[in-house]
């Protein structure tokens, strides 16, 4: 065989193995999609039936009596959760890629861009343990019950503040494991643009601030949108971190930003234990579901930042 | 007459690099002076320091007189940016903004002043028309201005400055990426803007110098050696320097 | 309108000036308003992950006794010996798996880069990357740990994670070679070199920095992983009893999720002792990693 062919198997490796992932869990799967249908991601009510009793057979599935999956405030949950990462990490992401590419000289910036280089590699259960450990007692205690008093007239905003556990504190654990990945992107982003344009700006009485944020930022406005599809990705998909922070809620969605939630991956984590009880399996398999759903939409995420990132001319994206 | 700008003394420097050496030189109020000379000589040197562009960069810096309505330019306390705006300036390469072509004028207009959206709308018309390419594009304003050809993005570019109604007007060898046409198009647009504003051009091309400078100065090696009337100029040079360069035998 | 309601007529000079003057002290405010945001930013940024570090650095440090090295863990107290152990295993093993393919994909995507399969390749590595680590730990459950009968083991994490770290070595193989200047390869097919020869001993050789630094990052990753990693190893308290199957094994990043939320505060030293080694390591990686790509860009 030539060397080409030899290489072209061990390196399809890694597109079979993509592949794979998705066929297994949907096969696996497929008992559970049958028997849930739509009422998976429209009901709220995730129960593995009496697990005493004995399995009967619906739509050509064993099934325990009283059975029914539906993840809608797990769907609820992760979107929130996801979306309140973003509504923080965008700002400050693109605040500190300005900062780190304008308004800091050459061999400090390298230093400074180190720490959120560093910022992205600290592993997602440290996060979830500064979460833990720092951020939900002072949440909980002091931060929330403020908030809740000074904003409370505001949707959302109002009701019972909790422990410190769930979706806002989610989303800023999010945020920080995200905004590394938009900061650093838009730095490079805006660090490769080129000084003309700069100048061309500067000719027309603009400060360097005007510049940057009228001219410069415009110009890498696509590359922003593609990195902010790669994070949204990121923090849909984010499961340790959230793990431990979430409040781990079942069966309910959140009332307000303080209540608990559960997200799609991280009920992953914490209902394999339970689901085990099920002798009919159903249980994992619906787990299964929820998996091959995660990795779906974030294949889907994924393929929509990488085609903007293409276009925008960044081949290379940082992964 | 008093000069626009009157240049006296004037060194620059790039970093240890001394690129202007005690330029003394006048540009007339509402004419075209021409700058020439071999590459590398310091013509966009001396533009920059008429716009102070190169405060931009950290490690350059000009000692000496520019003087403008009796302020030096470059001297300390100047408002950079509010000298920008009567210092307008057009690139060699045209750097249209991202954004479409109305936006790309609304821009710098808006940094000045607060137009109500009709005035903007009039002035838009108005600095495109001066840059004879409203008729190119009144019915695609909101079109991104990447989409024009060269020609058309650098008579955008010089819409773009005109707009913000500026005094002076630097050009960089505004033509030497355009094609014949669009070079045609912008030496006729310049010699009717010098009208209502001062003129500062470099050039490579002698017959461009000859047929819209009114006056032109020789540079070499960072000094100044000659400026005299375009006719004189190309007729009747004082040095040999000169007499070489605009007949070709170097540069 | 005509040519001449311009710099004079319309609005006279001076008074023109005065308003701009007056527009620009409003502009400058808000330029620094919008430059003193910007460094809030990033102040936020790194104050979190001053915070984060100082955290794991002071409970971790006063946690950190000979105990912690020399132990295994028994129950909730004891040392961590066997999550060091396991997770150096389970790093060790996906590497031995995902560097041979890795690069192979790399190589592939970077020596016929025109090929659709080379596209395919590199896309399929983009999107994979995104796949969250819990849907490849969930594979790893259903397939190995469940349909091959394997359980909670060693081989189960190692191939889990060995898919995880896949195309970050691609990508970085990838990189690191399209760098190798063409002109040294044709100068090889020049002298007759077939397309093997050239990639073997002239690309790979020159490329081998970039390749080993995606390779250590990968290693950071496969450190620092929990969720795919906890239905699939498990979790054990003794050392590895050298079997590849049907025996769990102990990993640095469980003990920090499973003995943080223990009531005890010998669990919770372990916990913090765990996020000192795992932080440590990964950061340290990071830090050399990014060394060797600065020199080799200094020295380009
Ligand atoms: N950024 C810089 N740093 C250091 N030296 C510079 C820099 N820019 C220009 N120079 C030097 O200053 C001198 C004058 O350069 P300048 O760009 O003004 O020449 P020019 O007359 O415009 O030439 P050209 O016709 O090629 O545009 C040259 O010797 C050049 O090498
Ligand atoms: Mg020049």
């Amino acid at each position: 065989m030539s060397f080409r062919r030899v290489l072209a198997v061990f390196a399809g490796i890694l597109p079979a193995s993509l592949v794979a992932v998705i066929v297994f869990l949907a096969v696996y799967s497929w008992p559970a999609v049958r028997f849930n249908g739509v009422g998976f991601v429209t009901s709220s009510t995730w129960n593995l039936g009496n697990t005493y009793g004995s399995p009967i057979l619906r739509d050509g599935v064993q099934v325990l009596p009283g059975a029914h999956y539906g993840i809608l405030f797990l769907v609820a949950g992760t979107l929130l959760s996801t979306l309140l990462a973003l509504v923080i990490a965008v700002p400050v992401g693109v605040g500190a890629a300005i900062f780190l590419a304008e308004a800091v000289p050459g061999q400090l910036r390298l230093w400074l861009s180190f720490l959120v280089e560093l910022l992205a590699a600290v592993p997602s259960v440290v996060f979830g343990l500064w979460g833990y450990a720092v951020l939900i007692p002072l949440l909980g205690h002091t931060i929330f019950p403020i908030m809740q008093r000074l904003l409370g007239f505001v949707p959302f905003l109002g009701g019972p503040t909790g422990s410190g556990y769930g979706l806002l504190t989610a989303g800023i654990v999010l945020s920080l494991m995200i905004v590394p990945l938009i900061a650093a992107t838009l730095r490079d982003a805006i660090l490769a643009e080129p000084m003309v344009v700069r100048e061309s700006a500067a000719a027309l009485g603009a400060t360097k601030f005007e510049t940057v944020w009228k001219v410069v930022l415009p110009g890498v406005r696509k590359i922003l949108i593609g990195v902010t599809i790669l994070a949204t990705g990121r923090a849909l998909g984010e499961t340790m971190a959230v793990l431990m922070v979430s409040g781990n809620a079942l069966n309910y969605l959140p009332p307000n930003i303080y209540s608990p939630i559960s997200t799609m991956a991280a009920f992953i984590v914490s209902q394999l234990d339970s689901a085990l009880q099920d002798p009919t399996g159903l249980a994992v398999r619906s787990l299964a579901e929820v998996a091959l759903m995660l990795s779906v939409i974030s294949v889907g995420v994924n393929t929509l930042a990488r085609l903007v990132l293409y276009r925008a001319g960044l081949k290379d994206a940082r992964v | 007459m008093t000069p626009k700008i009157a240049i006296h003394g004037l060194d620059f420097y790039y970093g240890a690099n001394h690129a202007l050496k005690s330029i003394t030189l006048d540009f007339p109020e509402r004419q075209v002076s021409a700058l020439i000379g071999p590459s590398g000589c310091g013509k966009s040197t001396l533009l920059r320091c008429l716009n102070r562009m190169y405060d931009l960069y950290p490690g350059q810096h000009a000692t000496g007189e520019v003087m403008m309505d009796g302020m030096n330019v470059i001297g300390p306390g100047v408002d950079v940016d509010l000298l920008r705006s009567r210092v307008g300036m057009v690139f060699q390469k045209p750097t249209p903004f991202p954004m479409s072509i109305r936006e790309n004028i609304a821009f710098g207009v808006r940094l000045h002043e607060r137009p109500s959206r009709a005035e903007m709308e009039e002035r838009v018309e108005w600095s495109l028309t001066r840059a004879a390419l409203w008729d190119e594009v009144k019915d695609r304003l909101h079109t991104p201005a990447t989409g024009l050809s060269g020609g058309q993005q650098q008579r955008l570019c010089i819409a773009r400055t005109i707009a913000v109604r500026p005094e002076v007007i630097l050009f960089d060898e505004p033509t030497s990426a355009l094609d014949p046409i669009s070079t045609l198009k912008v030496e006729e647009l310049i010699d009717e803007l010098k009208r209502d504003f001062t003129i500062a051009m470099v050039t490579h091309n002698m017959q461009q110098a000859a047929r819209v400078a009114d006056q032109v100065a020789f540079f070499y090696l960072g000094e100044m050696v000659e400026v005299a009337s375009a006719t004189t100029m190309f007729t009747a040079p004082r040095e040999k320097r000169t007499q070489d360069y605009i007949t070709g035998r170097f540069g | 309108m005509s040519g001449a309601a311009l710099t004079g007529e319309e609005a006279p000079f001076p008074q023109r000036e005065a308003a701009r003057l007056g527009r620009m002290r409003r502009r400058r405010m808000q330029s620094l308003l919008g430059w003193g945001l910007c460094a809030l930013g990033f102040g936020l940024l790194a104050f979190a992950m001053g915070w984060i570090l100082l955290l794991v650095l002071l409970r971790g440090i006063s946690a950190l006794t000979p105990k912690v090295f020399l132990e295994v863990t028994q129950g909730t107290g004891g040392g961590l010996l066997n999550a060091i152990e396991g997770t150096l295993l389970i790093g060790a093993g996906s590497m031995l798996l995902a560097v041979p393919l890795g690069v192979a994909a790399g190589m592939y995507a970077a020596q016929f880069k025109h090929s659709w399969f080379a596209s395919a390749i590199r896309f399929m590595a983009d999107v994979l990357v995104g796949v969250p680590s819990i849907v490849l730990g969930y594979f790893g459950y259903i397939t190995m740990v469940e349909g091959l009968g394997w359980q909670f083991s060693l081989a189960a994490a190692c191939i889990t994670i060995a898919i995880l770290c896949l195309p970050y070595i691609c990508r970085t193989t990838e990189l690191a070679l399209s760098q190798v200047p063409a002109a040294m390869q044709e100068a090889a097919f020049a002298l007759g070199a077939g397309e093997g020869r050239v990639a073997w001993r002239i690309a790979l050789p020159v490329a081998m920095p970039g390749i080993l630094t995606g390779v250590l990052l990968a290693f950071a990753i496969s450190v620092g992983e929990t969720a795919p990693l906890i239905y699939t190893a498990g979790w054990s308290s003794y050392l590895w009893n050298g079997q590849l199957v049907r025996s769990p094994v102990g990993y640095l990043t469980y003990a920090i999720w499973a003995f943080i939320n223990e009531p005890f505060a010998s669990a919770n030293a372990l916990a913090y002792a765990a996020a000192l080694l795992v932080t440590l390591i990964v950061l340290l990686i990071s830090i050399a990693a990014r060394l060797v790509l600065l020199r080799r860009q200094g020295a380009r």
